[in-house]
C-alpha cells in the first residue's frame, strides 16, 4: 500500500487493495501526528540539512508505516504490510526518493494549483508501478 | 488485580489511601458534598518534622485491589471513613454495626477508621468517642476537615510506627515473605532457608519499606531502600518485584524532579501556582515545598543544613533520563508476569505522564502504544470505553491530537456496541463532539466558511455521519438535522454523486418530520451555532437592480454648479475622486422608491446531480421595513450560472442594506449572509429609498409596435408606438396618462427628442399643447388625463438626380435672358414632358421609399412625498413613424413674371403613391396627378424681400462658419417661402391631404430669381409706375420717361449709363429695332445716374415722343463700363416698359 499526502489533508491516496480504504485513512490521519512530532523535534537549525526520510513512524499490528517529509513540510506517508520482510530500509528510501522527483514534476506543471488533488496521470502510473513492483 | 487505575500517576506513590464511603442510606447530594470536603485535605504537614503527608480518597475501591497493597503498598486501604445518616437513637446501634461490616471488607490493611454520622443528636452525640464524629446536620459540620487532619495524623503515627519497625528488621529475625495474590501458591513447599529465599524476603521487604517511607515524607530514605531492593532482587531474578523496586526508585525520583505532578489535574490541585523548575528544587527537600510557596519562611527553616542527605539524594536520585529506562525496564519485567497487566499498564500511564512533562512525545506514544497492546482480561464494555477514553487523553497530553481523536471515536463506538443491552447513545454522542477538533473540524459556521477545506475530508465525512446518526439515535432529530445540513454544506465538494443523493434523501427524511431551522441549538457543552446550505444553490453574484427606467426616480438639479463643485473643481479629471470611499461604503448610485416592487438579481448554479428545489427564496435586509416576497425555484442538474431575482417592496424610507437571502432546501431553512460567502461578486449592496413617488401608465390612441427603438437612443423606452403617413401629412396622437401608483401626481413635464436620422426634417416634427392637460393636475391615483401630441411629417420632396441635373442648366437659361419671350416658354414643356415616360417616372420612386422618423417623448412627473424631497419620474414613450412619400418635386424653377417684383415658380410635380391625387397652391385650382404622374405647376409668386429678416445670425458675431451662415439663411427664406406658397396635396381615396414643402429643393440660383434685386429700378412713364401693365400715351404728346434707382445694397453704386431702345414685338420671334421713324427722343436717349448711396435714391428723367400709334416696347439697357461688372446681373433686372400709343384725341 502507498499513499501521499500533503499540508495536513490528502492530496494523493491509493492503496490496495480497495476494500477497507477507510481504515487506511484513519492510519494515514492519525500518523500524522508522529510526522508534526518528528518535524518539531528537530528543530529549526537542522532542518536545512536534515534528513527528509522519517523512517518507520510507528508499527502496527499488520502494517508499517513509513513516512517522509520534503523541506517544504510535503509529507508522505507509506503503509506496507508488516509480513512483506523483502522491503528493507533502503528501499523504502528510495520509493520516496522516487515519490519526491515525481511530486516534484507534478508541482512542475503551471496548471497545478499547489493545494489540489494530484490528477496527474503520468504520477499515478509511477505510482501503480512502484506497488506492482512492491507487492 | 483487575482494575487498572487509569488516573495513576507517579506522585500516587507517595499517598495513602483512604476509602471514603456511605453506609446505608445517604443521598449522592449530601455524601459528595461532604467527600468534597474531606478531599480537601490532601496533604497534611506532620508536625514537628517537615514531612508532608499526601492523602488519595476513593470513594469507591475494589477489595482485589486493596490484595496487592503488600506489592504497592500505595494500593493498600490504611483508612477507612464512613458517612451515614442516622436521626434516632433507637437506629444507633444499627448504624454502628454497618459501620463494623464495612471495616471488615478493608479490615487486614486498615489502620485506622471514622465513622461521620449526621444527624444524630442527644445522649449518644454526647459522649466522646475517636472513631466516631457527631453532627447535627450536613450544614452544620464546620469541624469535618480539623477531625479528617486529627485521622490522617492517627494514620501517620501507625504508618510511621510500622516503617521503623519494618527498617529497623535485622537480618537475624526471619523477615516474612511478602507477596503479591498469584503467587502464593507458588511458593507453597519452597525451601525457606535456602539463601536464594532469604534474599528474596530482604529484597522485597526492603521494597516495602522503600515504599513506607515514601508515604511518610521520607524520599531520601526511600530511595536508599530502593535501590537496595532493586540490588537485591536483581541478583534473584525477581522480575516482578523488581520490576515493582524500579518502579518505586521512577516514582521517588520523579516525585523529586517533578514537585509540580505529572497527574495533571491532581497534581495542579496539589501544588497550584507552583510551577518550579527542577532546578530550583533541587535544593529543598520535598518535605519543604510548603515553604517554598511562602519565601517569607524561606531564611528560618528552609534549607536544610543537612549536607549529608544532599549529597545522598545526588547520588540516589535518578536522572529523567533515566527514570524512563528505569520504567522501561520496569515494564518489561512486569510484562514477563500476565497476572500483572494491570500493573504494567498502569505503569505505563505513569511514565507517559512522565514523558508528557518532558515533553518527550514520540518516546510517550512508544509507551502508549506498548500500553494499547497490554491484554487485560475480557474487559467489560465500560471498562473498554473508559480505557479508549483515557488513551486518547494522554494522546491528547503528548500532542498527538489525531490519535486521540481516534481512540475517542472508538470510545465513542463502543459506548453503542451492538453487545450492549442499552446503548448509550448520549454518551457516544458526546464523545464524538470531543473528537471534532482532532479532525479539524469545527461547528462554528464562521470557520468553516472562510478559506479552503481543512482536514481530511474522508475521515471527517465519516465523523459527521456518525454524529448525525448518534444525534438521531439519542432522540434529538433537530440536532441531527443540523448535522446533516453542516455535512451537505462542508463536505459537498467531496461527496461523489450518489452520497449527494443519499445524503440529500436522509435530511429530506428527517426535515419531514422536523424541520431544519436557523435556530440556535444548544449543546451541553457549548452551541451548535446554525448551518446555513450557502452552496445549495451556490450565490456566485449578488446584484442590486435599479428600477426600470420608467419607474427610476431621478434628483431634480437645484442648481448646475453645486453638483459640479462638489465632485470636482475640474471639469474633466481622469481622476475619479470620491469612487474609493462610494466603493468601500458599498453604496450604490441609484434609489429605490418606497412601496415600489425592487429586485435583486442573484446568479446561482446548482451543484448537485440532480434537480434542486429551492423554496421560499427571498431576500433579508436591514436598516428598512422590507416586504420580501419569496419565490420558488427549480434549478436543473449540474446548472451553469443561472439567473434569479429576488424582489421586495420597501415599505419605509431610508437606507437598505440587502445583508443576504433565506432559502429552503430540502425542508433547511438557511439565512445566508453575504459576508460570509466566499466568491460572491456584489456590486455594493446598500441603496437609498426614497420616498413614494406616483407611477404614470401611457397609453395612445397610437397602436403599440414592436418596433424597438434603435440600441444607441439611451434612453430606455417602455412603450413604443408607430405610425405610418404620407410625407407631409400631420397627425393627433391622443396620449392617454393614468396614475396607476398611490400618490397624486402634481407635476408633468413633456420634451421630446428626436432621433438622430439622416432624413431632413423641415418644420416642427411633435407639437403639443401641455396647458390643458395640466389645468387636470393633480391626478388623483387611479385617474386619467389626456394630451394630444400633433405629429407633423415634412421631409424633404426633393428628388435629389433630376433637380441636380436639370438645375444646373435651367437656372442658367433662366437667367441669361432676364427677358423671356413667350418662344421660350413654348420649348419648356417639351422638355418636361420627358419624366413623364414610364422609364424616368420611377426614378424618383426610388430615392424615396419608405423613410422612418423616431422620437421619444419624455414625461418628467412627480408627486407626493418624493415630490417634496426633489425626485421626479420620467417615462419615455417611443413613437415610430414611417413616412411614406407623397408627392415629389422633381423639378424647380423660375421664369419672370411681367412684373420684376413677382415671377412664375415652376414646380414638375411627381405623384409617388400608389393613388390619385391631388395638389393645390394657394391661389391655384387643383392640379389632379393620376398615381405615378409628374406634371408641372406653375405659381406665380411676389418676389421676397429677404434683406428684411432680421438676420440675426449675422449679429451673433463673425465667429460662427459663414457657411453655417449662409444654410440657415436659407432655411429661413425657405419656410417663408413655403407659408407664402401653401401648396397641399390630398389623395382622396384615403381622405388624407398634406402639405408639400419645397423649403428642400430651393437652391442659391432659384432663390436669387425669387429674391427682390438690392437695386430696385422703377420706370415710371408719365410719373406713373410702369411695370408689367402696358401704359398708354398719346400719339405726338412727349411721353415722359423717369428711370428711378433705390439702393438697398449695403455699398453704394454707379453711376450708371443707360440707354432706351425701342422697339415692336412682333408675336412672332421677330422684334423690330428700326423705329427712327416711329419714336423720336425729346432731349437725350442717354440717361446717367450718379453714384447712389446705400439706401439711397436717384433718378433721371427723359422723354419720348412717339408718331404713330401701336404697341412699343423700350428696354433699358446698360452702357458696359467697368463699375457694372461687380454686380451680378441679375440686380441690373429693369422692367421692360409697354407703351401702347394711341391715337391723339382730337
Amino acid at each position: 500500500m502507498c499513499q501521499v499526502y500533503l499540508w495536513n489533508y490528502p492530496l494523493y491516496i491509493r492503496s490496495v487493495p480497495t476494500e477497507n480504504e477507510l481504515q487506511f485513512h484513519y492510519m494515514l490521519h492519525t500518523s500524522l501526528d508522529v510526522v508534526d512530532e518528528k518535524i518539531s523535534a528537530m528543530g529549526k537549525a537542522l532542518v536545512d540539512q536534515r534528513e527528509l526520510y522519517l523512517g518507520l513512524l510507528y508499527p502496527t499490528e499488520d502494517y508499517k508505516v513509513y513516512g517522509y517529509v520534503t523541506n517544504s513540510k510535503v509529507k508522505f506517508v507509506m503503509v506496507v504490510d508488516s509480513s512483506n520482510t523483502a522491503l528493507r530500509d533502503n528501499e523504502i528510501r528510495s520509493m520516496f526518493r522516487k515519490l519526491h522527483s515525481s511530486y516534484t514534476d507534478v508541482m512542475c506543471n503551471p496548471f497545478y494549483t499547489p493545494g489540489d488533488r494530484i490528477q496527474s496521470r503520468a504520477f499515478d502510473s509511477m505510482v501503480t508501478a512502484m506497488m506492482i513492483q512492491v507487492c | 488485580m483487575s482494575v487498572p487505575d487509569y488516573m495513576q500517576c507517579a506522585e500516587d506513590h507517595q499517598t495513602l489511601l483512604v476509602v471514603v464511603q456511605p453506609v446505608g442510606i445517604v443521598s449522592e447530594e449530601n455524601f459528595f458534598r461532604i467527600y468534597k470536603r474531606i478531599s480537601s485535605v490532601s496533604q497534611i504537614s506532620v508536625r514537628d518534622s517537615q514531612r508532608v503527608l499526601y492523602i488519595r480518597y476513593r470513594h469507591h475501591y475494589p477489595p482485589e485491589n486493596n490484595e496487592w497493597g503488600d506489592f504497592q503498598t500505595h494500593r493498600k486501604v490504611v483508612g477507612l471513613i464512613t458517612i451515614t445518616d442516622c436521626f434516632s437513637a433507637k437506629d444507633w446501634p444499627q448504624t454502628f454495626e454497618k459501620f463494623h461490616v464495612q471495616k471488615e471488607l478493608y479490615g487486614s490493611t486498615l489502620y485506622d477508621s471514622r465513622l461521620l454520622v449526621f444527624g444524630l443528636q442527644g445522649e449518644i452525640a454526647e459522649q466522646p468517642r475517636t472513631d466516631v464524629a457527631f453532627y447535627p446536620s450536613y450544614e452544620d459540620c464546620a469541624t469535618v476537615e480539623k477531625r479528617i487532619e486529627d485521622f490522617i495524623e492517627s494514620l501517620f503515627i501507625v504508618l510511621e510506627s510500622k516503617r521503623l519497625d519494618r527498617a529497623t528488621d535485622k537480618s537475624g529475625d526471619k523477615i516474612p515473605l511478602l507477596c503479591v495474590p498469584f503467587e502464593k501458591k507458588d511458593f507453597v513447599g519452597l525451601d525457606t532457608d535456602s539463601r536464594h529465599y532469604k534474599k528474596r524476603c530482604q529484597g522485597r521487604m526492603r521494597k516495602h519499606v522503600g515504599d513506607l517511607c515514601l508515604q511518610a515524607g521520607m524520599l531520601q530514605d526511600s530511595l536508599v531502600h530502593y535501590h537496595m531492593a532493586v540490588e537485591f532482587l536483581r541478583s534473584v531474578n525477581d522480575f516482578l518485584w523488581l520490576g515493582a523496586a524500579l518502579e518505586g526508585l521512577c516514582s521517588a525520583s520523579v516525585i523529586y524532579h517533578y514537585p509540580g505532578g505529572t497527574g495533571g489535574k491532581t497534581g495542579a490541585r496539589r501544588f497550584q501556582g507552583s510551577s518550579l523548575p527542577a532546578e530550583a528544587a533541587n535544593r529543598h527537600r520535598p518535605g519543604a515545598q510548603e515553604v517554598l510557596i511562602d519565601p517569607g519562611a524561606l531564611s528560618t527553616n528552609g534549607i536544610n543544613p543537612d549536607t549529608s542527605t544532599e549529597i545522598g539524594r545526588a547520588k540516589n536520585c535518578l536522572s529523567p533520563e533515566d527514570i524512563i529506562e528505569k520504567y522501561k525496564e520496569a515494564i518489561s519485567c512486569y510484562g514477563k508476569y500476565k497476572n500483572a497487566g494491570v500493573i504494567e499498564l498502569e505503569a505505563c500511564v505513569k511514565a507517559v505522564r512522565v514523558l508528557a512533562i518532558q515533553k518527550r512525545s514520540m518516546e510517550a506514544s512508544e509507551f502508549l502504544q506498548n500500553a494499547v497492546y497490554i491484554n487485560l482480561r475480557q474487559l467489560s464494555e465500560e471498562e473498554r470505553i473508559q480505557r479508549y477514553s483515557i488513551l486518547s487523553e494522554l494522546y491528547e497530553l503528548i500532542g498527538f491530537h489525531r490519535k486521540s481523536a481516534f481512540f475517542k471515536r472508538v470510545a465513542a463506538m463502543q459506548c453503542v456496541a451492538p453487545s450492549i443491552a442499552e446503548p448509550g447513545w448520549r454518551a457516544c454522542y458526546k464523545l464524538l463532539l470531543e473528537t471534532l477538533p482532532g479532525y479539524s473540524l469545527s461547528l462554528d459556521p464562521q470557520d468553516f466558511n472562510k478559506g479552503t477545506h481543512r482536514g481530511w475530508a474522508a475521515v471527517q465525512m465519516r465523523l459527521l455521519h456518525e454524529l448525525v446518526y448518534a444525534s438521531r439515535r439519542m432522540g434529538n432529530p433537530a440536532l441531527s438535522v443540523r448535522h446533516l445540513s453542516f455535512l451537505l454544506q462542508t463536505m459537498l465538494d467531496f461527496l461523489s454523486d450518489q452520497e449527494k443523493k443519499d445524503v440529500t434523501q436522509s435530511l429530506e427524511n428527517y426535515t419531514s418530520k422536523c424541520p431544519g431551522t436557523m435556530e440556535r441549538i444548544t449543546l451541553p457543552d457549548g452551541l451548535t451555532l446554525p448551518v446555513a446550505l450557502t452552496k445549495l444553490p451556490i450565490v456566485r453574484c449578488v446584484k442590486l437592480l435599479s428600477l426600470p427606467a420608467s419607474l427610476r426616480p431621478q434628483k431634480m438639479k437645484s442648481l448646475l454648479g453645486q453638483s459640479v463643485s462638489a465632485k470636482s473643481p475640474f471639469i474633466y479629471s481622469p481622476i475619479t475622486v470620491h469612487s474609493r470611499g462610494e466603493e468601500r461604503s458599498g453604496k450604490i448610485d441609484f434609489q429605490w422608491v418606497q412601496g415600489d416592487v425592487c429586485e435583486v438579481q442573484l446568479m446561482v448554479y446548482n451543484p448537485m446531480p440532480f434537480e434542486l428545489r429551492v423554496e421560499n427564496m427571498g431576500l433579508l435586509t436591514s436598516g428598512v421595513e422590507f416586504e420580501s416576497l419569496p419565490a420558488a425555484l427549480s434549478l436543473p442538474a449540474e446548472s451553469g450560472l443561472y439567473p434569479v431575482t429576488l424582489v421586495g417592496v420597501p415599505q419605509t424610507t431610508g437606507t437598505i442594506t440587502v445583508n443576504g437571502y433565506h432559502t429552503t432546501v430540502f425542508g433547511v431553512f438557511s439565512d445566508c449572509f453575504l459576508d460570509n460567502l466566499p466568491g460572491v461578486k456584489t456590486g455594493g449592496s446598500t441603496v437609498e429609498v426614497i420616498p413614494a413617488l406616483p407611477r404614470l401608465q401611457i397609453s395612445t390612441s397610437l397602436p403599440r409596435s414592436a418596433h424597438s427603438l434603435q440600441p444607441s437612443s439611451g434612453d430606455e423606452v417602455s412603450t413604443n408606438v408607430s405610425v405610418q403617413l404620407y410625407n407631409g401629412e400631420t397627425q393627433h396622437l391622443v396620449v392617454k396618462l393614468e396614475n396607476i401608483g398611490m400618490e397624486p401626481l402634481e407635476k408633468l413635464e413633456v420634451t421630446s427628442k428626436i432621433l438622430t436620422t439622416k432624413e431632413k426634417l423641415y418644420g416642427d416634427f411633435l407639437s403639443w399643447r401641455l396647458e390643458e392637460t395640466l389645468a387636470q393636475f393633480p391626478l388623483q391615483p387611479g385617474k386619467v388625463a389626456t394630451l394630444t401630441v400633433c405629429i407633423k411629417v415634412k421631409l424633404d420632396f426633393s428628388c435629389q438626380e433630376n433637380l441636380l441635373q436639370d438645375l444646373s442648366d435651367d437656372g442658367i437659361s433662366v437667367s441669361g435672358f432676364p427677358l423671356c419671350s413667350p418662344s421660350r416658354q413654348v420649348v419648356r414643356p417639351r422638355a418636361d414632358s420627358k419624366p413623364a415616360n414610364p422609364a424616368e417616372g420611377s426614378r424618383p420612386g426610388d430615392p424615396g421609399h419608405v423613410k422612418t422618423l423616431e422620437a421619444i417623448l419624455n414625461f418628467k412627473y412627480s408627486g407626493g412625498p418624493g415630490h417634496v424631497e426633489g425626485y421626479y419620474r420620467s417615462l419615455a414613450l417611443g413613437l415610430h413613424v414611417e413616412v411614406e412619400p407623397s408627392v415629389f418635386f422633381t423639378r424647380v424653377s423660375t421664369l419672370p413674371a411681367t412684373s420684376t417684383r413677382q415671377c412664375h415658380l415652376l414646380l414638375d410635380v411627381f405623384n409617388s403613391t400608389e393613388h390619385e391625387l391631388t395638389v393645390s397652391a394657394r391661389s391655384n385650382e387643383e392640379l389632379i396627378l393620376h398615381a405615378g404622374e409628374c406634371q408641372r405647376m406653375a405659381i406665380q409668386v411676389d418676389k421676397f424681400n429677404f434683406e428684411s429678416f432680421p438676420e440675426s445670425p449675422e449679429e451673433k458675431g463673425q465667429s460662427a462658419n459663414s457657411k453655417q451662415l449662409e444654410e440657415e439663411r436659407q432655411e429661413a427664406r425657405g419656410l417663408e417661402i413655403n407659408s407664402k406658397l401653401g401648396i397641399r396635396w390630398t389623395i382622396p381615396s384615403l381622405k388624407r391631404t398634406g402639405e408639400a414643402s419645397v423649403e428642400g429643393l430651393l437652391n442659391q440660383l432659384v432663390l436669387g430669381h425669387l429674391q427682390l434685386a438690392p437695386l430696385l429700378w422703377d420706370v415710371l412713364v408719365d410719373g406713373q409706375p410702369c411695370d408689367h401693365e402696358a401704359a398708354a400715351c398719346r400719339v405726338g404728346d412727349p411721353v415722359r420717361l423717369e428711370v428711378r434707382l433705390t439702393n438697398r445694397s449695403p455699398r453704394s453704386v454707379g453711376p450708371f449709363a443707360l440707354s432706351v431702345v425701342p422697339f415692336q414685338d412682333h408675336q412672332n420671334g421677330v422684334h423690330n429695332y428700326d423705329l427712327h421713324h416711329a419714336v423720336s427722343f425729346v432731349g437725350s436717349g442717354t440717361f446717367y445716374l450718379d453714384k447712389v448711396p446705400p439706401s439711397g435714391q436717384a433718378a433721371c428723367l427723359g422723354a419720348l415722343l412717339f408718331l404713330y400709334t401701336g404697341d412699343f416696347f423700350l428696354h433699358v439697357r446698360f452702357h458696359e463700363d467697368s463699375s457694372s461688372k461687380e454686380l451680378p446681373p441679375s440686380w441690373f433686372c429693369l422692367p421692360s416698359v409697354h407703351v401702347r400709343a394711341l391715337e391723339a384725341q382730337a
